[in-house]
């Protein structure tokens, strides 16, 4: 996929990004302070903003953010896109799922320099025109939610189960949507709506 | 219609569709964390290594050099505040341990330094880089560490007053034909709700704006004030929506007034996310327990003893207990009963309330010895419930305000195909799987407290209603709706909710299951208000207005399709009479036997809860009965529960689909509670160990493949005004004793200690 334009302008160096990050996760709290220097001259401080274009819902936003910043808080906190929810920030609730170029990705777990020139569909970009998207709908239908935390999470990885065909039988949808947890445990009413939906989503 | 829309049966209303779906579905149902702030500062939290000693010394250089930290606050530098008690002590906190007050360490996870910083990130690199110093000191963990000082509750914790008993029950349980004694062991648990328990705080001038998830928003708010120092009135909390509160949101911690007081000082707002592992220590949980049960029984089954002992872990300046003593002793008939609850003190963070608090706990000791009890008697466990069944309050000889238990046993044992089954265990497989059928009873106590709603009617029939209640999931937007669309006699879409908001009228804390039953009495008490002042308006002759009156209070909603005929047209010319566009009223309700304070408690965020056995001249519980089957692979142990069956009576249904769900959901909880979730504690060291939602295992979709909620016809008009029970606690109790009676069944084996683990199976 070309560089969409625009990107990446702010001369920051991944190579020297990541080494900095890598070294950092690996080495305990209490040597931290004895490495710094050793490896100061290599890593660019993470701190200083970086230019990066995200494609979000069909259009470009240009942001200045912290290298480390996850594609789930450049949305929520700097694009205010809050649909998509923080529920562990570790890949463990699936709160947080978006599309990446029709992939479920936990947003979470994504930084969001590593999504520049990709598609990223969040919750805010399935209705169109006042039209709810057919997942949308049937999980009212279904009354598959309670509290709601958990629901942009768990439609954009329904909408994702069908396209990947997991969405063959009850067993097969319950096993794929397993990623995704409703704490209030809307959970039949979640594979009921994902069946409901599967075949408009099928035709297209 | 779907599954999940049940056609209403006898005292139902219609299953609409939920209020608030199209904002859930389509992210714009926004959270406290959602809520949009002007350039915000990021907080991070540093918690305690160590569960008990004290901090020696901070070294900040590290952590301040990071580039964008704002402020690091630890107890050295800390903005005073005032302490709050308990909110059952006159309070409004879940804890009295106050952190950033001392060097002190009283539990693991305690804060002990927020860090401030432009940007999420650096302020969590700035507090990964504090470094503290400590003396820490052995702390005791748990049951039986060294170190626990154990008392009876009754004495010292002020919600706690008797420990129920009648009879001679030494007596009658010497000379009982059949005798039981067993113990039950239930193990810590933590809510995790969804949402994390985030805090933003936004000053403008001298007033304070909070967007946190809470259960109840007058509370927080007079507790946020009086830590503050400062006019409740100055304090306003928001939060439209909670991403699940299963208790964990209903009393005040310590984060909020602290985030508050910081926000002042840097005059800016600041908006802190807790990490998830945080929340297992900065709020708080359901507290590991223990249980003797000694049962007597004539050889027919009838019960002539029964003594309930509990024991419940709180931390060292908090007597916490949930002491369902009070329920145990009074489900069944029996003439003699003894119970003693005891709280044990350890190193630990407050415990609190979580979903169905006293009765998940108790009833697993209860329902499980009586199953075992009934596999002594050679008799049906449905059968032995049914001759002990009763309809008085054992303990005081009140007569219960209904009570549908038996009923709800009938209809589940018919849905689940209980008469198929053969009594021995091991008699049911399924190539490698051993089948397994259980049973369990569950209850939960009708409360209802203080409420006010303040609502709008404009000529149209456009409708707002404004009360500060919480949706937390259990659908009260779409109840409340109902109730008002019904009342006036407008079409539902033309109703406006407003909650989750301290600047509305005070409804009570969204806990004990009484949220529907207070909030809709006080809307339908407000909409009576407005349809009085109309009927004067329309008929100012003494005799139709007295007409009006007697709808106000006890007696059923007209129904939808009389009060759409008539009512639109009455609405109109009344406006018409009355010569104004609008007809807005405020109003109060409280319960029968609610306290003379209770309206000054309910503006001063106290609650005033009242029902269950503390009625007067009856009491009032809901009632349900489940069933389960369980399925033990014989090589793997592996153990699975495809299918739940429960049958609930709650007086009336608002609303079929949302109260399905939330049943469901409570049965799904129930399992959990019984196969899979549990806090495990180090005990050299008290600390939580699985403190992540990958290690604290909570049911996924692929756990939970059948449930069946049956909701029965009831009716009664003894408990409140619109005929309300609740039903959020009453699904996830009973659920863990019928799963393990299952699990007799299937293997021979009884299991006591929850939850139970493949380990734990022997074959």
């Amino acid at each position: 996929m070309p560089d969409k334009p625009g990107s990446r302008s702010s001369g920051f160096d991944r190579r020297a990004f990541l080494a900095g990050a890598a070294g950092g996760a690996l080495i305990p709290l209490t040597a931290r302070a004895a490495s710094e220097d050793a490896r100061a001259p290599a890593a660019q401080d993470p701190a200083l903003p970086v230019e990066v274009t995200l494609n979000v819902n069909g259009k470009d936003k240009r942001l200045s953010i912290d290298a480390r910043t996850t594609v789930l808080d450049a949305l929520r906190e700097h694009l205010k896109l809050t649909g998509s929810k923080k529920g562990c920030d570790h890949g463990q609730c699936g709160a947080c799922t978006v599309l990446i170029d029709d992939r479920r990705v936990l947003s979470c777990l994504t930084l969001a320099l590593a999504a520049e020139g990709q598609e990223i569909t969040t919750i805010e970009g399935l209705a169109t025109d006042d039209r709810l998207h057919p997942m949308q709908q049937a999980f009212i239908d279904n009354d598959a939610f309670q509290c709601g935390y958990c629901t942009p999470g768990q439609i954009m990885s329904a909408i994702a189960c069908v396209k990947e065909g997991h969405a063959g039988s009850e067993a097969d949808i319950r096993e794929h949507m397993s990623g995704n947890i409703c704490r209030c445990a809307a959970y039949p009413n979640i594979v009921a709506a994902v069946k409901q939906a599967a075949p408009e989503i099928m035709k297209g | 219609m779907t599954a999940a829309a049940p056609g209403p049966r006898t005292n139902m209303g219609q299953p609409v569709p939920r209020y608030d779906a199209a904002a859930k579905v389509t992210g714009r149902a926004t959270y406290a964390s959602d809520m949009p702030l002007d350039n915000p500062a990021y907080a991070f939290l540093v918690t305690s290594a160590i569960a008990k000693g004290r901090i020696d010394r901070f070294d900040l250089d590290d952590a301040k050099r990071v580039r964008g930290v704002i402020d690091i606050v630890t107890h050295e530098n800390a903005p005073k505040l005032k302490e709050s008690k308990l909110y059952s002590n006159g309070g409004y906190a879940g804890t009295t341990i106050q952190p950033l007050k001392s060097a002190e360490i009283a539990h693991d996870g305690q804060i002990i330094a927020v860090v401030v910083a432009e940007s999420y990130e650096a302020a969590r690199e700035a507090a990964n880089r504090v470094k503290v110093s400590y003396s820490a000191a052995a702390p005791t963990a748990t049951f039986d560490s060294p170190g626990t000082t154990t008392a009876a509750a009754k004495g010292q914790n002020s919600q706690f007053k008797e420990d129920p008993k009648v009879g001679d029950f030494a007596k009658a349980f010497d000379a009982a034909e059949v005798k039981l004694t067993a113990s039950y062991e239930t193990p810590t648990q933590h809510h995790n709700p969804l949402e994390l328990f985030t805090t933003s705080c936004t000053w403008m001038g001298d007033n304070l704006v909070i967007y946190e998830g809470s259960q109840y928003v007058h509370g927080l708010k007079h507790g946020v004030a009086e830590q503050l120092g400062i006019d409740a009135d100055k304090v306003r909390v928001v939060n439209p929506y909670v991403g699940g509160g299963f208790g964990s949101r209903g009393s005040m911690t310590p984060r909020t007034a602290i985030i508050a007081a910081m926000a002042r000082r840097l005059n800016r707002p600041i908006k802190l996310v807790p990490t998830r592992d945080q929340g297992f220590t900065i709020t708080t949980h359901r507290a590991e327990t223990r249980h003797e049960i000694k049962l007597g029984a004539s050889r027919d089954g009838r019960l002539v003893a029964l003594r309930h002992e509990g024991a419940e872990v709180s931390s060292r300046p908090d007597a916490y207990c949930v002491g369902g003593t009070k329920t145990t002793t009074r489900l069944y008939a029996c003439p003699n009963v003894d119970s003693l609850v005891s709280i044990v003190r350890a190193d630990r963070n407050t415990p609190g309330f979580m979903r169905s608090p006293p009765e998940v706990p108790y009833l697993f000791a209860l329902e499980s010895a009586l199953d075992e009890l009934a596999v002594k008697l050679n008799m049906d466990p449905v059968e032995l419930r049914r001759i002990n069944d009763a309809t008085r309050d054992p303990i005081d000889g009140k007569p219960y305000t209904s009570r549908s238990l038996m009923a709800c046993f009938d209809e589940a044992a018919k849905a689940f195909g209980w008469s198929q089954r053969s009594p021995q265990p091991k008699s049911i497989s399924d190539g490698d799987w051993l089948i397994g059928y259980g049973c369990a009873a569950t209850c939960y106590p009708t409360l209802a407290g203080p409420s006010a709603a303040r609502v709008r009617l404009q000529r149209d029939g456009r409708t707002r209603v404004e009360i500060a209640g919480h949706e937390i999931g259990t659908g009260a937007y779409t109840v409340i709706a109902q109730t008002a669309a019904e009342r006036l006699g407008v079409p539902l879409e033309k109703v406006a909710v407003f909650m989750g908001d301290s600047d509305l009228p005070p409804a009570p804390v969204a806990g004990g299951s009484n949220s529907t039953a207070s909030t809709c009495s006080a809307v339908m008490m407000v909409c009576d208000q407005i349809r009085q002042r109309l009927f004067k308006a329309l008929m100012p002759s003494d005799s139709l207005a007295d007409k009006a009156k007697e709808t106000v209070g006890i007696s059923p909603a007209p129904s939808t399709q009389a009060a759409k005929s008539d009512r639109s047209l009455d609405i109109e010319k009344a406006f018409d009479a009355l010569g104004v566009g609008v007809v807005e009223e405020y109003g109060e309700w409280k319960p029968e036997g609610a306290p003379l304070d209770s309206f000054r408690a309910m503006h001063s965020g106290q609650v005033r809860l009242v029902g269950g056995h503390q009625m007067k001249d009856q009491i009032a519980y809901a009632f349900g009965a489940e069933f389960v089957e369980v399925r033990i692979n014989r090589f793997t142990h592996e153990i699975r529960c495809p299918r739940l069956v429960g049958a609930f009576a709650g007086g009336r249904i608002m609303n079929p689909r949302t109260a399905r769900s939330q049943l469901m959901g409570g049965l799904i909880w129930g399992m959990s509670s019984a196969l899979l979730e549990a806090t495990e504690i180090d005990e050299r060291n008290a600390r939580y160990v699985n403190d992540n939602l990958a290690d604290y295992l909570v049911p996924v979709n692929a756990d939970v493949p059948g449930v069946e909620v049956i909701l029965l016809s009831e009716e009664d008009d003894r408990i409140n005004p619109v005929g309300v029970k609740g039903l959020g606690e009453l699904g996830n109790v009973g659920t863990n004793a019928a799963i393990c009676n299952a699990i007799y069944h299937a293997t021979g084996q009884r299991i006591r200690k929850l939850p139970v683990r493949l380990e734990d199976i022997e074959l």
